[in-house]
Formats: C-alpha cells, sequence, structure tokens
C-alpha cells in the first residue's frame, strides 16, 4: 500500500525543503510552525494491457466496444493532446496503447471509415512529431500520410455541426465527431477537473462554444448542461485512464521523496542538479535539456464505456491518489512553480501561464475550499521571466503587452478585448495554419487565475522580475523571508504557513 | 595685479595732439539733424547702434542698408529687428513696429556688393557689415570685406558727388574693423593704420579667382572619382542616387573646404591669422585709398561680447566667438585648451563698441587722415587665459547646468600645457578614433555594437569640435598683442560730462570678475538652460513610432515592413538551405551545405556591394527547385519556422497598422513563395518571384529585378500617386541601410535594430529607433521536418 499524503509539522529538525521555480530547484527553509502538505506516493499500477482490454471489453454502463461496432460504420477517435500529462509520459503514450487496442477491435469488426481527431480545443495545433508521439508510430503510419489524423480546428466553420442549445449556450462539436456512429474518446486523468462529455466537449467543441464556455461568468449549471447535450447527441465511449503520481523524469526522481529520506546517492544528485542547473546559464539550452525528459506515469486505474460514469469512476480513483486532508486554512500559502505547464510543452513558460500554473491549476486545485482563507496571503516561487514563444504563444505576447497594462478585472477585460482577441484575424490564421494558441486562450487562462484568487490578499512571487510581476498585479520579493515581511502587514507578524509540496499535483480538501 | 605691459599702458596717456578729432558738446547735439546711413543693422553690434540711436539719439536719422533674405524684403527684416525686446520703448513711443520705421528709419534694400544708389542726405556712413566667421571661403571673404567696402564707399561718394563728379559735401565714413588686422604681429600694436605693401587689388582678383579655380578642380574626373568611391564606401548599398547625392554633397563640401584653406594659407604666407582678419586688413587699405577726399574713422574693436551696462547688463544676440567654448566647458566637453595661460583675452563689452562708434561717427577726421581707434581691453584692463578660465570655471561650480539624471558634468581642470601638447592629445584621439570606428564597421549587428557606434559618434563629434574650435582660436589664444587704445581713451574723456553715464567707453571701468561671473555667464547659458529644461518636460527624443490609436490618416497612409532582419530574424540563406534541404538526401544535403559555406565569403562580398546583386547570386541556387512542391512545403512544414522567426513587437504593430485603416505593404527581396506564412497580415506583397520554365520548375532566374534600394522608393512613390496614398503620413519600417531610400520617402520612418549605417542616418533625420527582437524556441541549425 502506497503511503498516503500528510501533513508535516516543521520543527528544528526539519531540513530545508524542496521548492520548484521555473525550470530549477531549491532548498527553502521555512518558519518552524509551519505545515507542509506532501502529496502521496504512487497508488499500485495496473498492468496497462489487461486494463485497456477490460476497459474496452468490460466497460461501465455500456456494452463492450466490440458489440458496438459493426462493419461499414463510421467511427471516431478522438484523443488529448499533449497538455497532458507534463511532462510527456515515457514512450509509448498509454494513449497510443488504448487507441491500437481501439483499432484492432475496429478492424476485426470490419470497420473501414476510421478518423483520428487530436481533441485540441483552443489549445495549438499539435505538430506531426506530437501526434506521432500520441499515437504511437504504427497508427500515424497508417494514418496521417491520408488526412484521417488531424488536428480538431474549432474555427473550421464547415467542419463544425451545430448540436442544439444548453444551459443558454450554442454547442457546436467537430462535424466529424457529431456524425460517427461511434466517437470513442480518450482521455488521460491527471487532475479531478470533469471528464467524460465535458473533455469531449473542450477538445472538438467549436471556437464560439469554448468562448461560451470560458467567460468569465458563466455558471458552472451551464457547463453542465453542454455537456450533458453532447452525451445526449452524440454516440460516445469514453475511455478514461487515471495516471499516478511519478511526474519526475528519471534522473530527477529522487526530487519526489521526502528531503530527510534523502540518501546519499540522492544527495550527490541534488548536488549533481544544482551544479548543471548553475553551469548552464543559458535559460534556453536548460529548457530544451528538461523539455526532453519524460517521466516513467503509470496507469493506476483504465475505465471505459458510459461517459458519465467512466467520469465518476475516474474522479474518485484520481482524488485517491491527490487528495491530501488539511486541518483547517492558513494564513499564508506557498506554492513552487515548475517550469513545464501544461500549455508550455516544448516553450518558454510566459508570465501568465506561470500564474496560470501556480494560481489556477495548483493553488486552484480544492474540493471546495481553499487552502488559505480569505484576505489571506499566497507567496508563489517563479522567476516570471518575459520569455514568450513567437510561434505558440502570440496572443499571449499582446495580451501581456496591450490588455494587462491595462486592466487585470475580468470584467474590464470580458468588455474591452475579450472579442478582439477571439476574432483577430491573424491569431485565427495562425491557430488555424501555424501552431499558435487560439486569442481566447490567455484570456480564459486569466479568468480561471481571478477566479482561483479571488479571496486572496496579496499574492507575492519570490524571485521573480518585479515589472513583470507588477503588471499580473502582484507583488515581487527577493526571497522568502522578504515575501513574509511584506504580506506581514495583511496577515501579521506569525502568521499560520502552508507550504504545498507540489509537484506532484495535490487536491487539498480542508476538514 | 600688476604686470609689465599693462603698467606700462596704463601710465602712459598718448602725447596729446591738438589736432586730434574731439567732441565739444553733447553727443546728441553733434549729431542732431545728421542722417547716419548704417549697415550691418541686423547683426549684432548694428542692432544695438540701431537701438542707441534710436534712443538716445532723438534727432539723429538713421538708414539701414538691408538685405532680402529669401522672401523677405528689407522692410519686413526691419519689421522683424524692430519688434525684438530691446525696442520695446522706441516701439511704444511710435505706435508699433510700422510707425517706427515710417517716423524714424529709412530703409534701403541693398546688398553688399551690389550696393543701390544711396539718398544724397546722409551725413556719416558706418559699415559693420562682415563676416562674423573666421573661416568664410577666400572669395567670400574678399567679396564682403574688399569688395563690399569699395562698393559701399564709392556709392556713398557718389552720393555726396554733384553730377560731375566734385564732391558738394564731405561725408563722414567710420569703418568697422577688427583689432586682429594688426595679424600675427606682436607687441603693442598703435592707432594707426598697419604697415604692410601688400596690393590689395591684386590679392582680390586672385582670391575671387579661387572659386572657379577650385570649382574646376573638383569636377575633374580623378577628384570625383576620389569622392564617389567615399561615398560609394558608405552609402553603396542603398543605390546610385543616394550614393550620387552624396558625392554631390562631398563634393560642394571639398569645394568649400579648399576655399577656406586657400584663404587661410594665403593669410598666413601674409603674416596674418586667418583670412577674415587679412582682407579685414585690405579692407582698411581700401578705405584709406578710396577715403582720401572724406572723413574717414576706423573703429577696431578686439572681440565683442555681450553688453556691461545697455541696453541691460549681458545682452547679446546669437552665439560669438566664446560662447561655444565657454558652454562646451560647461558641459565638461572641453578637457584642455592649447592657450597659453599668459596671454590676453581682450574683450570688450558690446555696448563700449557701440558708444564708442557713436563718439567717432560725432568727430571730424581731418580729410585725407584716418583716424583709428582700438576699442579693447588688453592694454589697461588685461584678462589672462588663466583668468578666465577661473572666472568661468568658479561660474561653473556655482552655477552648473544641471545634467539630467546622472547629474551636473565634471568640470575638467585645464593644466595648460602648451598648444603642441594638446595637439598630441587631439591626434592621438582621432587616430584611436578612426581605427575603433573601422573595427565597429565590420562587426555583426547587435544592440551593443549599436551603443559603441553611438559613444564613437558622439566622441568623434566632440572631437570635430574641438578640432574645429582650436584650430580656430588657436593663434588668438597664443597672441601676445596688446593694443594701444590711447586714442580711444581720448575720445572718451571727451564725452560731455552729462553724455558720460550713457555713451562712456572706458574699458578700465569693470572687473573682469564681476563682467564674466555675473554678466556674461549667466547671459550665454540662460537660453541654453531653457532649452535644457524644455527638452527635459518634453523628452528629447523625436518620435517616429508614433500612437497609432490617435493616428487618423486611415486609408491614405501606408505602413510599410521591410522583412530580413525587421519583421523576422532569418537571411535569404538561411531561407534558401531550408526550403531546399530538406527534399535531398543527406550526402546531398551534406554537399549543397559544402557548397554554400564555400561561396559564403563571395556572397557577403556581393551583399557589401550591391544588395540585387546578393539576391540574384543566391536565388540562382533554386534552379531546379519545383515551384509549386516548394510552395505547398512552405505552407506545410516551413510556416511553423517562419512564424516563430516572426518578432512579436513587428506582428503587432502591422496588426495596429491594420486596425487603424492603414494600408500594409511588405516589401521584400525575397522570394515569394517564402512570404506565404505572413500574407493574411499584409495588403498586398512585393516579393522576388522565381521564374519557372514549362514544367513548373525554377530556372534560378527570377521574373524581374529584385526590389532594393532605390527601386522601393521609387515603387512606393508610384504606388502612392496611383492609390491616392499620402506619404507624409504613412509609416515605414526597416532595418539597413540599403533601406534608407524607401524610409526617405514617408513621413515616418522607424529603423528597426538597425546596422551602424542606418542608425546614423536615423540620428541624423530623427527617426525613432526600436528593437525588436525574436526568441525563435528552435536553434538555427535545426532544420524543418
Amino acid at each position: 500500500m502506497a503511503r498516503p499524503g500528510f501533513v508535516l509539522d516543521v520543527d528544528d529538525r526539519t531540513p530545508p525543503l524542496l521548492v520548484a521555480s521555473g525550470d530549477t530547484y531549491r532548498l527553502e527553509r521555512l518558519p518552524i510552525g509551519s505545515r507542509v502538505v506532501y502529496p502521496a506516493d504512487s497508488l499500485p499500477p495496473i498492468h496497462p494491457a489487461d486494463a485497456i482490454q477490460a476497459a474496452l471489453d468490460t466497460p461501465v454502463g455500456s456494452d463492450p466496444l466490440t458489440a458496438r461496432l459493426r462493419p461499414g460504420m463510421r467511427l471516431t477517435i478522438a484523443f488529448d493532446d499533449t497538455s497532458s500529462p507534463v511532462p510527456a509520459m515515457t514512450a509509448p503514450d498509454l494513449r497510443a496503447k488504448i487507441i491500437e487496442a481501439v483499432l484492432s477491435r475496429a478492424a476485426a469488426a470490419g470497420i473501414d471509415d476510421v478518423a483520428l481527431i487530436a481533441g485540441i480545443g483552443l489549445n495549438r495545433r499539435q505538430t506531426a512529431a506530437e501526434l506521432r508521439q500520441l499515437v504511437g508510430e504504427r497508427v500515424f503510419r497508417s494514418f496521417h500520410a491520408d488526412g484521417l489524423l488531424t488536428n480538431h480546428d474549432a474555427e473550421d466553420l464547415t467542419e463544425l455541426a451545430d448540436l442544439g442549445e444548453a444551459g443558454g449556450i450554442a454547442v457546436g462539436l467537430n462535424r466529424r465527431a457529431v456524425e460517427s456512429d461511434l466517437l470513442v474518446y480518450v482521455h488521460l486523468v491527471t487532475s479531478p477537473a470533469a471528464g467524460g462529455a465535458a473533455v469531449v466537449l473542450s477538445g472538438l467543441g467549436s471556437a464560439a462554444t469554448l468562448a461560451a464556455l470560458g467567460a468569465h461568468d458563466v455558471e458552472p449549471a451551464a457547463r453542465a448542461a453542454a455537456a450533458a447535450l453532447v452525451a445526449q447527441k452524440v454516440p460516445l465511449f469514453a475511455v478514461e485512464a487515471v495516471l499516478d503520481a511519478d511526474v519526475f523524469p528519471e534522473p530527477m526522481s529522487f526530487l519526489a521523496k521526502r528531503e530527510w529520506e534523502w540518501g546519499l546517492k540522492d544527495q550527490a544528485r541534488w548536488f549533481g542538479l544544482r551544479r548543471a542547473t548553475a553551469v548552464v546559464s543559458s535559460v534556453k539550452l536548460r529548457r530544451r535539456v528538461l523539455g526532453r525528459l519524460t517521466a516513467p506515469r503509470h496507469a493506476i486505474g483504465i475505465a471505459g464505456g458510459d461517459p458519465h460514469t467512466v467520469d465518476a469512476t475516474s474522479r474518485q480513483l484520481c482524488l485517491a491518489q491527490q487528495m491530501v486532508t488539511v486541518n483547517g486554512q492558513a494564513d499564508v500559502g506557498v506554492i513552487g512553480v515548475s517550469g513545464q505547464t501544461p500549455y508550455s510543452v516544448d516553450a518558454p513558460t510566459n508570465p501568465v501561464l506561470a500564474a496560470w500554473a501556480g494560481l489556477a491549476a495548483t493553488y486552484g486545485a480544492h474540493t471546495g475550499t481553499p487552502l488559505v482563507r480569505d484576505g489571506g496571503a499566497l507567496i508563489v516561487f517563479h522567476p516570471l521571466g518575459s520569455d514568450f514563444s513567437p510561434l505558440f504563444h502570440p496572443s499571449y505576447v499582446d495580451f501581456f503587452a496591450e490588455v494587462l497594462t491595462d486592466t487585470t478585472e475580468p470584467s474590464q477585460i470580458s468588455a474591452e478585448f475579450e472579442k478582439k482577441f477571439a476574432t483577430d484575424p491573424w491569431f485565427v490564421h495562425l491557430y488555424r495554419s501555424s501552431h499558435a494558441f487560439h486569442g481566447l486562450h490567455p484570456v480564459h487562462r486569466w479568468y480561471e487565475i481571478a477566479q482561483a484568487i479571488a479571496k486572496l490578499g496579496d499574492v507575492v512571487w519570490v524571485g521573480a522580475d518585479r515589472a513583470n510581476a507588477e503588471r499580473l498585479g502582484f507583488r515581487a520579493a527577493s526571497t522568502l523571508a522578504d515575501a513574509l515581511e511584506i504580506v506581514s502587514s495583511s496577515v501579521g507578524r506569525t502568521p499560520q504557513i502552508t507550504y504545498l509540496h507540489t509537484p506532484p499535483q495535490v487536491v487539498v480538501d480542508l476538514s | 595685479m600688476s604686470s609689465v605691459p599693462a603698467d606700462t599702458f596704463r601710465h602712459t596717456l598718448a602725447v596729446e595732439r591738438a589736432d586730434r578729432p574731439s567732441l565739444d558738446g553733447r553727443l546728441r547735439d553733434l549729431l542732431a539733424g545728421k542722417k547716419i546711413l548704417m549697415t550691418g543693422v541686423t547683426g549684432f553690434i548694428g542692432e544695438q547702434l540701431l537701438w542707441k540711436i534710436l534712443t538716445e539719439l532723438p534727432d539723429t536719422t538713421p538708414a539701414v542698408l538691408v538685405r532680402r533674405k529669401r522672401s523677405a524684403g528689407a522692410r519686413d527684416r526691419m519689421i522683424g529687428v524692430v519688434k525684438k525686446e530691446i525696442f520695446k520703448a522706441a516701439r511704444e513711443a511710435a505706435g508699433g513696429p510700422e510707425a517706427l520705421l515710417d517716423s524714424r528709419i529709412d530703409v534701403i534694400e541693398g546688398d553688399l556688393p551690389n550696393v543701390p544708389r544711396l539718398p544724397s542726405d546722409i551725413d556719416v556712413v558706418v559699415h559693420c557689415a562682415g563676416d562674423v566667421s573666421f573661416d568664410p571661403p577666400i572669395d567670400q571673404a574678399f567679396t564682403t570685406n574688399v569688395v563690399g567696402t569699395k562698393a559701399l564707399m564709392q556709392r556713398m561718394i557718389e552720393a555726396c558727388s554733384a553730377d560731375d563728379g566734385t564732391l558738394v559735401k564731405t561725408p563722414h565714413y567710420v569703418h568697422i574693423s577688427t583689432a586682429y588686422t594688426a595679424g600675427r604681429r606682436r607687441g603693442a600694436i598703435p592707432e594707426q593704420a598697419h604697415v604692410h605693401s601688400i596690393d590689395y587689388q591684386a590679392e582680390t582678383k586672385a582670391g575671387l579667382a579661387m572659386r572657379d579655380l577650385i570649382e574646376s578642380e573638383s569636377r575633374t574626373s580623378k577628384q570625383l572619382a576620389a569622392l564617389r568611391k567615399e561615398a560609394e564606401r558608405e552609402h553603396r548599398q542603398a543605390g546610385y542616387l543616394t550614393t550620387a547625392a552624396d558625392t554631390e554633397r562631398r563634393r560642394l563640401d571639398w569645394v568649400r573646404t579648399e576655399l577656406v584653406k586657400a584663404g587661410t594659407e594665403r593669410a598666413r604666407s601674409l603674416g596674418w591669422t586667418d583670412v577674415y582678419t587679412f582682407t579685414k586688413a585690405l579692407g582698411e587699405r581700401v578705405v584709406a585709398e578710396v577715403g582720401a577726399d572724406v572723413e574717414v574713422s576706423v573703429v577696431r574693436p578686439a572681440i565683442v561680447e555681450s553688453s556691461w551696462r545697455h541696453p541691460y547688463p549681458g545682452w547679446i544676440e546669437g552665439f560669438k566667438m566664446a560662447e561655444p567654448l565657454i558652454l562646451a566647458y560647461g558641459r565638461g566637453e572641453l578637457p584642455e585648451f592649447p592657450a597659453s595661460p599668459d596671454s590676453v583675452v581682450d574683450i570688450v563689452p558690446c555696448d563700449h563698441v557701440v558708444n564708442a562708434i557713436l563718439a567717432v561717427c560725432a568727430t571730424h577726421p581731418e580729410v585725407g587722415k584716418a583716424e583709428y581707434y582700438h576699442v579693447s581691453s588688453g592694454a589697461r584692463n588685461p584678462l589672462t587665459f588663466q583668468g578666465i578660465y577661473g572666472h568661468i570655471r568658479s561660474y561653473f561650480i556655482a552655477h552648473p547646468f544641471e545634467g539630467g539624471p546622472r547629474g551636473a558634468a565634471r568640470l575638467p581642470q585645464w593644466q595648460f600645457p602648451g598648444a603642441a601638447s594638446v595637439e598630441r592629445l587631439m591626434s592621438t584621439s582621432e587616430r584611436a578614433h578612426k581605427i575603433a570606428d573601422r573595427l565597429l564597421a565590420g562587426a555583426p549587428r547587435s544592440p551593443r555594437t549599436r551603443k559603441l557606434a553611438n559613444d564613437l559618434d558622439r566622441t568623434r563629434g566632440r572631437l570635430d569640435f574641438l578640432r574645429r574650435y582650436l584650430s580656430l582660436y588657436n593663434e588668438y589664444a597664443q597672441s601676445e598683442l596688446h593694443f594701444v587704445d590711447d586714442h580711444t581713451l581720448a575720445l572718451t574723456q571727451a564725452l560731455h560730462p552729462d553724455d558720460q553715464p550713457i555713451f562712456a567707453f572706458d574699458t578700465a571701468v569693470y572687473d573682469w570678475a564681476t563682467y564674466i561671473k555675473e554678466v556674461h555667464c549667466p547671459s550665454v547659458t540662460a537660453p541654453v538652460r531653457r532649452m535644457d529644461a524644455l527638452r527635459r518636460r518634453r523628452g528629447s527624443r523625436p518620435n517616429t513610432m508614433k500612437n497609432l490609436a490617435k493616428d487618423s490618416a486611415g486609408s491614405s497612409a501606408l505602413a510599410i515592413f521591410d522583412l530580413d532582419g525587421t519583421i523576422m530574424s532569418t537571411n535569404v540563406i538561411e531561407q534558401y538551405l531550408w526550403a531546399r534541404l530538406p527534399e535531398l538526401s543527406t550526402p546531398r544535403q551534406i554537399a549543397e551545405l559544402g557548397q554554400v559555406l564555400r561561396k559564403l565569403p563571395a556572397y557577403l562580398r556581393a551583399e557589401r556591394r550591391d544588395r540585387g546583386v546578393f539576391l540574384r547570386a543566391v536565388y540562382r541556387r533554386y534552379a531546379g527547385a519545383d515551384l509549386a512542391g516548394l510552395e505547398q512545403f512552405v505552407d506545410q512544414t516551413l510556416a511553423p519556422v517562419i512564424l516563430s522567426r516572426l518578432s512579436p513587437e513587428g506582428g503587432r504593430r502591422i496588426r495596429e497598422h491594420r486596425a487603424a485603416g492603414h494600408t500594409t505593404i511588405l516589401i521584400t527581396g525575397v522570394v515569394r513563395p517564402l512570404t506565404r506564412p505572413l500574407h493574411p497580415l499584409f495588403d498586398v506583397v512585393v516579393a522576388a518571384d522565381l521564374a519557372t520554365d514549362a514544367e513548373g520548375r525554377c530556372t534560378g532566374f527570377l521574373t524581374g529585378p529584385p526590389l532594393v534600394g532605390e527601386s522601393r522608393a521609387a515603387w512606393l512613390n508610384h504606388y502612392a500617386a496611383l492609390h491616392d496614398i499620402d506619404l507624409s503620413r504613412s509609416f515605414a519600417y526597416a532595418d539597413s541601410h540599403s533601406d534608407l531610400p524607401m524610409l526617405s520617402v514617408v513621413g515616418n520612418a522607424v529603423a528597426v535594430s538597425p546596422d551602424i549605417a542606418l542608425m546614423r542616418a536615423a540620428n541624423a533625420n530623427q527617426w525613432t529607433s526600436v528593437e525588436w527582437k525574436t526568441k525563435p524556441s528552435t536553434p538555427r541549425w535545426v532544420l524543418p521536418r
């Protein structure tokens, strides 16, 4: 049985603790009396081949996949893009295995009309190399050249079908997916966010639908209604695999250990890592080396069948892996943001994405009550360098340069800028023909950030570029001690500090 | 203070001569009812002279000879003069500037030496027009100082003569010369004609002939070829017309420089410091000769600076001799000066000169015997270089220029090491500068190179300034002249007691510390301080990178962008390799790469010479490529590589222009297929088109010449004419010197990460320079797949 996550109280015997900060790590000594939330060790992995077979052949809430296949039918297999998991899974990707299993059953059933679609939603188009990594070499070679392995295009009006209206939102979805006799959606679960039909919608929805779903004032009920509409209208067979917590690439796997358990070898590796990151002063080179590393993620459960049931099953398993119960809210939360975020694969993490990763993805992961009390402070570690990928993040460049210099207020952004970013022909062009994130992407990420920190007081970034932090509406400090000094005006001299020891991801459950 | 010559002069009054012209009454009475014709009224001394007459001599009529300046006639220019602050009282008394002219001043439009007929009622002529510059071209110096003087005097005599040529009255001609007509003599200079045996007519003829001589010489093939080569070295990339324009500019510069040199050398070969003092000295000779039958006085002021008392202490117009040096010292830019610390700087305040002139006007010298007056301070109230340096230094220590964000400048401490040592320092600096400049020309383009070049240019500017002023003032700074001013002193003492407070001009009455620190320096630094303050408030930089949100030109404006180096960080060789290599097998890739590398030096040479030649050479390599295939390859594979090199700022700027309604144009020498990913950003794409054969394979040639250099400007002008575009409200963005003609035709040119040559051009034209960076996520050597 794996060790569950737990909360450590820092005392005088506690060694300095590991904190991620961009593409480097540091050891920070936390004030005595602070609490540290450690994630659970990985749950025991399952055997993938057996689990895939079980998921497809004995699904939940559905007939076995083979029973839903018949000759001459249209079959579409859609799958998540490279934004999950991060870092990428050590090859072969689990999605490739699942897709191969689905395809072999389809072939056995004599189905000719099969298409594969990367459910990118408003994310960037996947390059050929990325598609190859996602579906595996064999599938890639069979489908890509014939144009049967494609990226979803949320702006291609001719290839989008209208599903009707739900919760006040007109729902449009990929035409091929809608018009298929069966849509198999392969999804890797790395967070307890809504899965099932909601993932289909966010991966294959039209830009207009996704714009409405991502609006800053959208009701959760509307999202659920739209997902329900998809589940109702599209013959859907969901396959979801929940991943464990082995997020560190092999040479850095010791970072997942608790610091007092580091052996001599781990200490040596730490020393080596420190030296290496110090020697490689080029941020670009460092990113290239780290970006290449893959993590040996394992599945801890695979479920297939009815999207709603599959979603419930996988979410439960995901929480079992990631949830840690914490007693009482803190005055000050501390978070480290690592260099790789879902939307900066193969690219620098720009300030907006860093803020999203720290505030929305990490701090926002909880079961209903945030880690920090209302009006409390959050201290985040990340350099917030102004490095933008001109290829992937052109809309982020504009968002950072034009919108955030003007306002950080979601309602104002929504009123003054959202439409421009949604319809800017250049952004649409780059989204459709290049590899750029959609114009709305930064806008939606910013809404998510704003929502996550709505009740927080100060947010202070340690080791961050001051101008960039200020533009994001935050403050910068050079050390943790300085950051605590800054927030002391609002939380006092002796705040209750809780450090969220991520990665791996932790879902905070306040009791 | 006591120094031998000063003491000697102070106590030695001239032997009183009974027949010396003197004053026997108040000036206003002596000059009442007289008409004084004056030249140079728009100048420094002339203006105050007019003011003084209008203010203190109510019954005297000034007549002014003023030349036309472009569209402004003499009267217009005079209205401009009397509108100045010092004429306020006179203006108001008369009821406005027009009324003042009508009631008090006779305005005669005319030029030197083409003097018009003068009115016959003139009694006195004061000639104070002249070049203020020490180094005019030789022909100009003679025209102004010799020919002009002669013409004026002849017209004056003509006006005072009957038709048969006999004088009907004897006018008084007062000639304003300079004390430095003494030339390179040393020691005491008496107030009398300088002794020399120069034939001024022959000199004048030879001097005037130099213009044609040098002009012809400048047009010889040898000279023109040399100038063209110089121009090409700098401007070849920009095109023939730019080079031609620069060649002609260089020729005119050369002619001017040669004429100046000719003047200086001629003057020195005869014992004068420069052509100004030389021709002034010859002018005195003309005066004595032509004025043999009239009353003639020659006033020789030394270095005229701001007023001591009138119209107010410190009054000065424009910058005179010493000001640039004072200001440069205050800015900390004058590290040393080749002066002898003990040599005398002979400064006189302007009002003393004006008073002396008017007093001389009131005298009646004996006909045929010219009187000379030195208006100078050196004899009785000497100010040494060491002294003036000390005063100026202490002034700036007490009142430094506001130095902006870096605080006040450090004031250099002069050691007076002597001219030779300063000269050594200068020439070493100049040599070092030249070497650094040459090194920098070969340096790769980067913000650091630009900064170095900027620093270098600033040094260059300082060195040029120093060189110019040192060579001008070198002689004066070491002069050992003592101008005897006994006649002048006698004249000021002869003033009526009531005139003393108004007209006195004894140069020994003030002390230099007060004059320099409290009168002169505050006066000359005031406009500079005002300017500095204004610049600080406004921000010194001009801005052609305008905020487009406020732009209202709409569809009548263009926004033109260059591609390579401006909105994208790549070059055509790299693009060629991207486009060509992926379709080749690995061994052929290596072979191709090898060939390109081998040819690289040749390509780079071609690029330096002519961008068109370079582009053609590289595009020859496309021979055999399938154009349709190339386009497809660009769309499918190369687009991300190209887009990842697009500068985010550049992309945003283009879209801002589109949002503002401007027509966006991409002008590039890149082959058209490679611009495909950028087409959505532009309304018009002008690129090189590869010619193809019947099978659609590239022939390696272009369908037309690549649009580079001046052809871009021509294309733009044509396009603007066809589409009713206002180029003055249009924008252009480019990075290299070859784009200079294109940038020059629009109203808002922006240099983007410019090369050094363009950066200099941008600075000269007050164009904004911006840095647009690209951070491609893949390194250069990774081939697109």
